[in-house]
């Protein structure tokens, strides 16, 4: 008995709210004396809920797809031709949205927002190519991803980008992955999808800030394969590192490596690694004092990190619109600028009193002190163990693909003189069946 | 012949490759085209059309002042076609040439691709010398990057928490809420007659003596534009007051100090009230009721029914209208402040028509708090908020009620049956009683300790020798002075209501009397100024004279006296207030 | 050489426990964000409560013509003669010439009902979403104008750009099975 109550409360309480900030009814509706009769006001339902359902299913496929064209089938254009699809489809078709990128968000806000639950479909988007990355290898990036895709498909002209630019700009994608996830968590928006440098051409429509920046991202991959993949998509950051551990992946020869160098710029993602030479033996004494400095460095990267992010928490919070407002409030009540903006008219408009908004705004701060302090010590964490996993030497006998840089794109198997072997013999093997 | 086909057949890839490129560039030239048609159209949307949206909204403008002409109103209407026809072209226009520049970009990558893949160089893999060295060379190469990534991002955040902090609210809530406390108040004059609203002011060093011809004792001397019969309120170095004519509505806000007019702030006459062309009796004129302030915002009200906030910048924060008023001689409540918020005693009507509201406004936004419905004729009293026995009571007068309400949400404390007529003088609260007058008749005390209707339980006494009209009364905690407005001074025993003494001042007043430091003052509509003792026996200290009418009640400061007279505010005393208060 | 299998055995089962914690990871999230249950999609809508009809919706949407636009509740409309969400501010006369037009796509249509009453009407497809109309019907009438954010149009956009821009915060998150936050008129 107490549900109708509250709600014929909340009735009344918005009846009440409604007509102070509306006025409503100062012309009361009139009592017609013809037989006019009032049309119903109509709204357009949404699409069903289905497509949503489709799109996850379709993803499954594909990425089951995906999973056999590269490492069963290794076959680029079976896989150049799933990719133009997804591009197609999730891309095209379906707008680019729900994407698996910006599900991470969803995700985030799930967790710590009790008043929002992730829909089921966006959750096997987010999940889906994780466990697959798990089991397979990068092979979402490889063929599903539209955003991937889209770049993959402009590349013409692929050139080398040097090895210590390429490890500097990949911390973009770390800070942008830790900003997304805190800014989710805080509610204050989703800042990856925000901005989604593609999702413009996938409409045929957008921002123009969008549009010129997507051109650009593209305009650039003509010449750098996939940038954002490499240098930005936070999701990608996901990946790298649940690839490193995959069950299975791709190699670049189908049996074993016979050293003959030719794929060794095959690459245009810079993933293949030679095999690696011993080194001298002064090196390695330097090496290893190093590697105990940088494990020293570790902890306090961290703490420093932590500490800096705790700081600028009030930078942080103001990509928060309510903190924004507070901050654009106490300006103009103490005189210290001009005039009010619409947000500050707004908020005068709907009679919330400025100290109640002042309270939620600290309070905000202090959430964003935690999140800040988290994402600093993430950001430490990252440069540190960077620093370190530079600092290791690796033994490789192989010329073989970096499991965490691999996007899985199928294009070195055909420099392998083995892969060439391996598909004459399958030749004759359906000749001589 | 064997010869030439084979000739063909080397040259068939090349002749692919070639068709593939120049595929490519035509592809990559309509692009290029495509893109500058889908960049020039939206710069049309963008920066063309509304150029054109303006000079209609100008047109339209320039039509007003006049009668226009059929010509006029064509070619507004065909520019106003015009620019609608013109954004459903842009639209189409904009998906069409989206479509082609996606088009002849697939077509441009298509045959680039296949350019790139017929003339793609067989791998020719690089010797490197000393792959060992190489490999460290990068790693290292690699190392400082990431450090010169570290560095980067530690001088961005050290910069940023180095510089000031944006977040100038979270000082701001560290240093309490936005509304001065009760405490505070009492070492001020926030409202009319004071805290209290009992005309007793805190400072003993009040002066005693200045004279308007010669100019001794008066600091400074200032115009106020716009006339009103409201009294200044006080809120450290600034004075608050306010003036009207039927067409303007003003808040004037002047530096304690030198005088200086500092801001004037306008509140728009609402149209209703235009419409309603209220013309309120002389003596009250139009803006009778007296602002009040919360310490960091003032409050206005006038005889419209137009209600503003400033702050103390003089930026209006709101203003809005209560509705006309139905008062028989003009609206002149004044306004009185509980924390954050204004009170607004609404009595208006002749009671049937249940008209008459107290309001609760909050002060940042103007929002309605709370109100609540009365069964009451107008009335021209003021309420106050008062503390009795640690709980705030809202008490005002009515015909025939004396009200308490809780300030907190409204809720009715309790009420007294005693009043009729016009009321007019506004209660006080002293010696732990509400006095409330009925003019013309009787002045009674309640104690307001009680809940419900208290007619019969809480009414301590009432003396029925006759109440002043106008003049709110003054107490002493031993005596209470009541002054009628042609001069006759009637001083009753707190306790009991016993009179005490009489005393005719044979003049006009319209000004309530007031209290500091022992001393009665009296302020005559001549402009003059009676000092007598406070106690059981009448005792004249002396006469002052300004030399200018005054109507309005005056204010008490630090060692500051400040009378507006009718076109001037005064400001008496030293240049610099040495007292302290009590 | 059985120390250095020991190395490969160590690291293999510390490759495979790190597999396990990261497969359990992704497994725990989805369970937790499942078990929040809640079937549904969540779509973006305006609260025509908070909106202040600011004129970003028309400018602000990844559509080219917004997918905001103008809803009509009949039953709160006060079917004025003279409508501040129809006629400028200040009309030269009281007819439905361009002049006089508050609307500057023209979307509104003006019907005579009887006398003094006349029924106002979107039409969707004209309608830019700009809310000159809202804010003129809020202002001065009884509100029965406001913004709405059309499903059909709507892409569903994960971060609306309308929402990042909206000044009053009015963009929330609605469950599919309520799309609309249409004012209410019970209270009529």
């Amino acid at each position: 008995m107490v549900r109708p109550r509250l709600i014929l409360v909340a009735l009344a309480a918005l009846l009440v709210v409604g007509v102070a900030a509306l006025g409503l009814e100062r012309f009361p509706p009139p009592e017609f004396e013809t037989d006019y009769v009032r049309p119903t006001t109509t709204a357009p339902n949404p699409p069903q809920g289905l497509w949503e359902y489709v799109d996850a299913g379709v993803l499954a496929v594909t990425l089951v797809l995906a999973t056999v064209l590269i490492l069963r089938t290794r076959n680029r254009k079976l896989i150049f031709a799933l990719m133009l699809f997804c591009l197609a489809y999730f891309g095209f078709f379906r707008n680019g949205c729900v994407c698996p990128i910006g599900a991470v968000q969803n995700v985030t806000l799930t967790i710590f927002d009790p008043g929002y639950a992730i829909p089921l479909a966006v959750l096997v988007f987010f999940a889906l190519p994780l466990v697959f990355t798990l089991f397979f290898g990068r092979v979402f990036c490889g063929a599903v991803c539209p955003l991937g895709a889209i770049q993959d498909a402009v590349l013409i002209h692929p050139v080398r980008v040097p090895r210590w630019l390429e490890s500097g700009l990949r911390l973009i994608a770390y800070l942008y992955l830790g900003a997304g996830v805190l800014f989710a968590a805080m509610g204050a928006m989703f800042v990856i999808c925000r901005y989604d440098p593609f999702v413009g051409f996938f409409r045929l429509s957008g921002n123009w800030e969008m549009l010129v920046v997507g051109a650009c991202l593209l305009l650039i991959g003509m010449f750098v394969g996939r940038p954002y993949c490499r240098f930005l998509c936070p999701y990608g950051v996901i990946l790298r590192q649940l690839s490193r551990l995959s069950r299975w992946r791709v190699t670049i020869t189908p049996t074993d490596c016979i050293q003959c160098h030719l794929c060794e710029d095959a690459c245009p993602f810079g993933a293949i690694r030679k095999p690696t030479e011993p080194w001298p033996n002064k090196e390695y004494q330097v090496a290893r004092r190093r590697l105990a400095f940088l494990l020293v460095l570790l902890p306090v990267l961290i703490g420093a990190g932590g500490w800096a992010g705790y700081e600028l928490r009030q930078w942080l919070a103001m990509v928060h619109p309510e903190v924004r407002l507070a901050q654009r409030i106490y300006l103009e009540e103490n005189a210290l600028v001009e005039g009010t903006i619409d947000a500050s008219d707004a908020f005068r408009a709907l009679g919330r009193s400025s100290d109640e908004l002042y309270a939620a705004a600290t309070q905000l701060r202090d959430r964003f002190g935690i999140g800040g302090a988290l994402l600093g010590a993430f950001v430490g964490c990252v440069i540190g163990g960077k620093l370190l996993s530079l600092s290791v030497k690796r033994r490789r006998t192989d010329y073989e693909p970096d499991p965490a840089s691999c996007l899985a794109c199928g294009r070195c198997y055909r420099y392998c003189p083995k892969e060439h072997e391996r598909l004459k013999r399958g030749r004759e093997g359906l000749v001589r069946h | 012949m064997a010869d030439l086909s084979q000739q063909t057949s080397a040259d068939e890839p090349r002749v692919a490759y070639q068709t593939a490129r120049t595929t490519a560039k035509v592809a990559g030239t309509f692009a290029i085209v495509f893109l500058a048609l889908f960049v020039s159209n939206f710069i049309g949307t963008s920066v063309i059309a509304p150029l054109r949206e303006n000079r209609l909204v100008e047109m339209k403008a320039e039509l007003r002042g006049g009668d226009p002409t059929e010509e006029q109103l064509a070619d507004i209407r065909q520019l106003d076609l015009q620019i609608r026809r013109n954004r459903m072209w842009r639209l189409d226009f904009a998906h069409k040439s989206g479509y082609a520049l996606l088009v002849s970009v697939v077509l441009f990558l298509v045959a680039g691709k296949l350019a790139r893949v017929l003339n793609e160089p067989p791998p020719r893999p690089r010797s490197i010398p000393d792959v060992g060295a190489e490999q460290i060379r990068e790693a290292r190469g690699s190392r400082w990057t990431v450090v010169a990534g570290l560095v980067t991002l530690g001088g961005v955040a050290a910069l940023l928490i180095t510089s000031a902090a944006p977040l100038a609210f979270v000082e701001a809530k560290e240093t309490g809420p936005s509304y001065a406390s009760m405490e505070e108040k009492r070492l001020q004059w926030h409202r009319f007659r004071g805290p209290d609203g009992g005309g007793v002011s805190v400072f003993t060093n009040i002066p005693t003596e200045w004279d308007g011809a010669t100019g001794k004792g008066i600091l400074w001397k200032t115009a106020v534009p716009l006339p009103g019969n409201n009294s200044p309120v006080i809120w450290n170095d600034r004075i608050f007051l306010c003036g009207a004519t039927e067409q303007k509505q003003e808040v004037y806000c002047y530096d304690a100090n030198a005088g200086r007019l500092l801001w004037t702030g306008d509140v728009p006459v609402s149209p209703a009230a235009t419409q309603a062309r209220i013309d309120p009796m002389e003596d009250t004129g139009r803006s009778a009721s007296t602002m009040a302030t919360d310490g960091k915002r003032v409050y206005a009200i006038f005889v419209t029914g137009d209600i503003a906030a400033f702050d103390f910048h003089g930026r209006r924060l709101w203003h809005k209208s209560l509705g006309v008023p139905e008062s028989a001689y003009g609206y002149a409540s004044s306004l009185e402040t509980y924390q954050d918020r204004v009170i607004v005693q609404y009595d208006q009507g002749d009671g049937s028509e249940d008209l008459s509201r107290l309001y609760a406004l909050d002060g940042t936004s103007g929002r309605i708090v709370w109100e609540v419905k009365r069964e009451v004729p107008n009335s021209w009293t003021s309420p106050i908020v008062v503390e009795i026995e640690g709980r705030p009571q809202l008490i005002t007068l009515t015909d025939p009620w004396a009200l308490a309400n809780d300030p907190a949400d409204g809720a009715e404390i309790w009420r007294a049956d005693c009043l009729g007529g016009d009321v007019a003088p506004s209660p006080i609260y002293a010696g732990g009683l509400v006095l409330a007058i009925e003019p013309y008749s009787h002045l009674v005390a309640i104690r307001p300790t009680g809940q419900g209707d208290v007619t019969e339980t809480h009414i301590a006494w009432t003396m029925d020798e006759g109440g002043p009209d106008i003049c709110c009364p003054v107490a002493d905690g031993q005596h209470v002075y009541l002054l009628e407005s042609h001069g006759l001074i009637l001083c009753c025993r707190l306790a009991d209501g016993e009179k005490v003494y009489e005393q005719d001042l044979r003049d006009n007043f319209t000004a309530s009397p007031s209290l500091a430091a022992g001393r009665l003052y009296f302020l005559s509509m001549d402009g003059v100024m009676t000092i007598a003792e406070a106690g059981p026996e009448y005792k004249e200290l002396g006469k002052s004279e300004l030399g200018e009418k005054c109507h309005a009640s005056p204010a008490f400061g630090n060692g500051r006296l400040y009378i507006r007279g009718l076109e001037n505010l005064y400001c008496i005393g030293e240049p610099v207030a040495g007292g302290r208060a009590d | 050489m059985p120390q250095r299998n020991d190395d490969v055995t160590r690291r293999r089962l510390l490759r495979d426990g790190l597999w396990g914690a990261c497969l359990a990871g992704i497994g725990g999230v989805a369970g937790f964000a499942a078990h929040k249950g809640q079937k549904v999609d969540w779509l973006w809508q305006i609260d025509p409560y908070k909106c202040i009809a600011c004129g970003n919706c028309a400018t602000h949407c990844v559509l080219e013509e917004s997918a905001v636009k103008c809803t009509h509740v009949y039953g709160i409309c006060g079917y004025c003669e003279i409508c501040f969400g129809f006629f400028d501010p200040e009309p030269l006369a009281i007819n439905e010439g361009a002049e006089n037009q508050m609307c500057p796509t023209g979307a509104i249509e003006r019907k005579f009902v009887e006398e003094p009453y006349y029924e106002y009407s979107i039409s969707k497809s004209l309608c830019n979403g700009c809310g000159k109309c809202v804010k003129g019907c809020n202002a001065f009438g009884n509100g029965s104008l406001f913004l709405q954010v059309q499903h059909d149009r709507c892409v569903n956009c994960n971060q609306c750009a309308i929402a990042a821009a909206c000044p009053s915060q009015a963009f929330r998150r609605v469950p599919a099975d309520q799309p609309y936050l249409l004012k209410s008129v019970d209270h009529v």
